[in-house]
């Protein structure tokens, strides 16, 4: 009802949004050298415990990166076609350790807090036409609506296969398009409807 | 009707009063004076993080950012949802996402709130809840619904039938001439 199913708050959650930018950023940087497998088993298996820690949650948020499993393989495999097993088993779980460390920040740290971070850097950009409020909203709206879109796909996938028993053909694609371009109509309307004011965002920019 | 009253839609002749405000004229005063709350919260939800959410409206009338989120805290604090605070709005479940909505609403200080069938995909006690809370609102409240027990409490119901208003009244003379027009049309399969 209104109260339940809430996820609690971890101790990640309480450490400063720049610290697990640099940390993300360092890691990524050191997992970058790394060709022994076994040590990239070890970096996924300890990522793998974090995410255990956050509970039903944690696995929740696994399940919603399923629809990147295809693209690792096929990373991988064209690897493994051109340098060998073990260096496509290292370019995978790689990439899969590097992915799932950025979701682990996004996952504990709120949009104000990353674009609080982002902002100097933004501010820099601002000669060449970057409006940080502009880009802060940006990046708020793509956070927030990836998740729905999922939810939405499955939706279109589960109506499918309830009705078809078959596999979803590609055409599928299309109806989801024109859900993601609905669901643009809709958003922008709601934006309206709350009086953002697109002449002003060009403008200021109080909120950041 | 409903994003006519917003300036969502603008009239194509007359022209709307809304709160004093011409919907074409003072376009721009509008959302500070009218909430529009839609029937799909994640249409309407645009930050990730709840207090972020409540803390849009005030930021976007020139509050400055520490001062809207202290805001937003306040009035989650009033609501009893302080402890959203935080959170993924992709957490929340139906109710609790379309209560949000409605906290994001109030922290533009509207005079009049606007609502698109709020209930449609909540549960029973969900909807019961919500509704309880915004009967409690001091704001005057325009709700577009299907749901006759919810609507038997309102102090006027407008029937609109195919862009025409085909009754205006007190629920007690309005409910049941429609009640009573859905049984005939149920009956011959309007539908077909």
């Amino acid at each position: 009802m209104m109260t339940d199913g809430l996820a609690p708050q971890t101790w990640l959650h309480r450490v400063p949004a720049g610290v697990k930018l640099a940390a993300l950023a360092l890691l990524s940087v050191l997992l970058v050298p790394v060709l022994d497998w076994r040590i990239l088993a070890g970096v996924l298996a300890i990522i793998a415990m974090v995410y255990a820690g956050f509970g039903r949650v944690g696995m929740t948020r696994l399940s919603l990166l399923r629809p990147v499993l295809p693209l690792l393989v096929i990373v991988g495999g064209v690897q493994a076609a051109s340098g060998g097993w073990n260096s496509g088993a290292v370019v995978t779980m790689r990439l899969l350790a590097m992915l799932l460390l950025a979701d682990v920040v996004s996952m504990t740290t709120t949009m104000s807090a990353l674009m609080e971070v982002l902002t100097p850097v933004l501010r820099l950009l601002r000669p060449l036409g970057v409006n940080p409020r502009k880009m802060a909203l940006a990046v708020a709206l793509v956070l927030r609506l990836v998740p729905v879109l999922l939810t939405q796909w499955r939706a279109r996938e589960e109506a499918w296969k309830a009705r078809s028993g078959r596999r979803v053909p590609p055409r599928l694609v299309a109806v989801f398009v024109a859900d993601i371009l609905q669901l643009a109509d809709h958003v922008a309307e709601a934006l309206d409807a709350r009086g953002f004011d697109r002449s002003a965002a060009d403008h200021h920019s109080s909120p950041l | 009707m409903l994003r006519l009253m917003n300036g969502l839609h603008l009239p194509t002749r007359g022209r709307v009063a809304v709160a004093g405000l011409d919907t074409v004229r003072n376009r721009k005063d509008l959302p500070a004076k009218v909430g529009f709350l839609f029937q799909n919260p994640d249409h309407q939800l645009i930050f990730p993080t709840v207090v972020e959410e409540v803390a849009f409206g005030p930021a976007e009338r020139g509050v400055s950012a520490p001062k809207a989120h202290q805001q937003a805290m306040a009035l989650l604090e009033r609501q009893g949802c302080a402890q959203w605070a935080d959170r993924n709005v992709n957490e929340l479940s139906g109710g609790q996402k379309q209560l949000i909505c409605i906290l994001a609403l109030l922290a533009m200080e509207p005079s009049i709130l606007l609502m698109d069938e709020p209930f449609a995909s909540l549960d029973l006690p969900t909807r019961l809840v919500l509704y309880r809370r915004i009967m409690a609102l001091p704001q005057r409240v325009v709700m577009a619904s299907h749901d006759f027990e919810l609507l038997a409490e309102f102090d006027r119901i407008i029937w609109l039938d195919a862009g025409h208003v085909r009754l205006d009244g007190r629920p007690a003379e309005v409910l049941p001439a429609y009640r009573a027009h859905a049984m005939i049309v149920g009956v011959g399969d309007a539908l077909a």
